[in-house]
């Protein structure tokens, strides 16, 4: 019984994970489906900078912006190493992308 | 599983409920991991190696050592959810001999951690592999020399963080507008297969509550030995960023078999100074205060382990001057009062990190 639920529970985080690593890439963005406006736009920027600030700056100093592609490796880097939360590193990553 | 006593059948099939329904919300979990799966990144990660690597003098009683290292940091992202990251330590300390002579010493290699990580969903990360133990805060955030307000490391850094090899689950997420929580929890194996890999047969896991309006952390630690004395070890961590002031206030209390103690150090940044402005935003002041206690391990031991054989009390303040973010000048000093004699400590050097991208970074 337990080797069957654990079994189970595996083959279900393998079928979960390879479905999810040959999901065909995705048109919309994190940042792009809430952006509405440059109002909005601006908004999330200025969060994005308060959470770089309450989350980054706990460790070290603020650094200078990456181009785009390198700043999504680092930031889903620093998510891990830091325990960032899901929102605040999209925050994050629009503020230092953008 | 077998119930055979009449006043235990209760029991049991409490138990097997429990198990069956621990293994449903498993279930749940693991399917609804799609669901709550974050979205992509507005562009595509591209693999980086990044790193630090610097130059330092250190002068403890007097004696020079001369300490070169680099530190190189690889991370290569897959997909949307995982991330392969591993960090090395090369380094080279090298000393004048007592009786004259050119310097010598040996070069060090290390690798500190070479792991998998897959994000499953918003509030779990599964890490598989080499991983920095999870104990305090220094060992997996302050680390890196160009992190590191002052050169010297903590005297309980060694208390509990040795890399691991096993499984890590860890995350966080918000619990409110005003509060985050973090957590990790680890199972090692014991390692002895190679120098570089060693790690002991641990469990233990930190949890982190984080105040993003004040910007305070507080978290405690915990693990378990599972070989040899089988000791229990603790940990408190607090850091604390005032919203006013360009300040970074860290501080670790631990307490394990070998010993216990506790650091509290606080690195000001000059920013706010009237005068000489271009310069003093550049600037920063940074002191800490230390205390470490012995264990039960002979003075021998825990001179091996990489901490000091008596009581020690320590103070050090130093400066640091970024030229640029990712490079810095540093000096400190500090003084060491211990009953197997005092002596001071210098430190000058020089830090820096680097990234280079390891594919095209013009967005797709």
């Amino acid at each position: 019984m337990k080797f069957k639920c654990l079994a189970t529970i595996w083959l279900l985080t393998l079928i979960s994970a390879i479905g999810m690593a040959s999901a065909p890439p995705r048109t919309h963005t994190a940042t792009e489906p809430a952006v509405r406006s440059a109002a909005e736009a601006d908004a999330m920027r200025l969060e994005g900078e308060k959470r770089f600030r309450a989350n980054c700056g706990r460790c070290h100093a603020a650094p200078q912006k990456f181009p785009p592609r390198m700043m999504a490796t680092i930031v889903r880097h620093m998510r891990v190493r830091a325990t960032i939360t899901d929102e605040d590193m999209r925050l994050v990553l629009f503020y230092m992308t953008q | 599983m077998k119930c055979r006593q009449k006043n235990s059948q209760y029991r049991c099939m409490w138990a097997s409920s429990l198990r069956r329904n621990s293994c449903f919300l498993l279930l749940v979990f693991l399917i609804s991991a799609p669901l709550f799966a974050q979205l992509p990144a507005s562009v595509s990660p591209v693999p980086i190696l990044t790193g630090t690597a610097g130059y330092f003098n250190f002068v403890t009683a007097g004696q020079n050592q001369v300490d070169a290292q680099i530190n190189p940091v690889l991370l290569v992202p897959l997909g949307d959810r995982w991330l392969v990251e591993s960090r090395a330590e090369f380094e080279g300390a090298f000393q004048r001999p007592d009786a004259g002579g050119p310097y010598g010493g040996m070069v060090s290699k290390n690798l500190d951690y070479a792991q998998v990580d897959y994000i499953v969903n918003p509030y779990l990360t599964v890490d598989v592999g080499r991983f920095l133990t999870p104990f305090g805060i220094f060992n997996e955030r302050l680390y890196p020399i160009w992190i590191r307000s002052l050169q010297q490391d903590p005297l309980i850094l060694p208390l509990s963080t040795e890399s691991s090899d096993g499984m890590m689950l860890r995350g966080g997420f918000p619990v409110n507008a005003k509060v985050n929580l973090n957590y990790a929890t680890y199972v090692s194996a014991v390692s002895s297969a190679h120098n570089n890999l060693q790690s002991d047969r641990n469990v233990g896991g930190r949890m982190g509550v984080f105040l993003p309006g004040p910007r305070v952390e507080v978290g405690a630690s915990w693990q378990k030995l599972l070989q040899d004395q089988r000791t229990n070890s603790f940990g408190f961590h607090f850091a604390w960023q005032p919203t006013r002031l360009p300040l970074n206030i860290h501080s670790e209390y631990a307490r394990t078999y070998q010993g216990s103690g506790y650091w509290i150090d606080g690195a000001y940044r000059l920013s706010q100074v009237v005068f000489w402005q271009k310069a003093m935003r550049r600037l920063e002041f940074a002191g800490r205060a230390e205390q470490f206690f012995s264990g039960q391990i002979s003075p021998d031991a825990a001179q091996a382990f990489g901490l000091p054989g008596a009581n020690t009390r320590e103070g050090e303040f130093g400066l640091n001057y970024y030229l640029h973010d990712g490079l810095k000048v540093v000096g400190s000093y500090g003084r060491q009062f211990s009953s197997e004699g005092n002596l001071n400590l210098w430190t000058v050097g020089i830090a820096y990190r680097f990234a280079v991208p390891l594919g095209r970074v013009e967005s797709q």
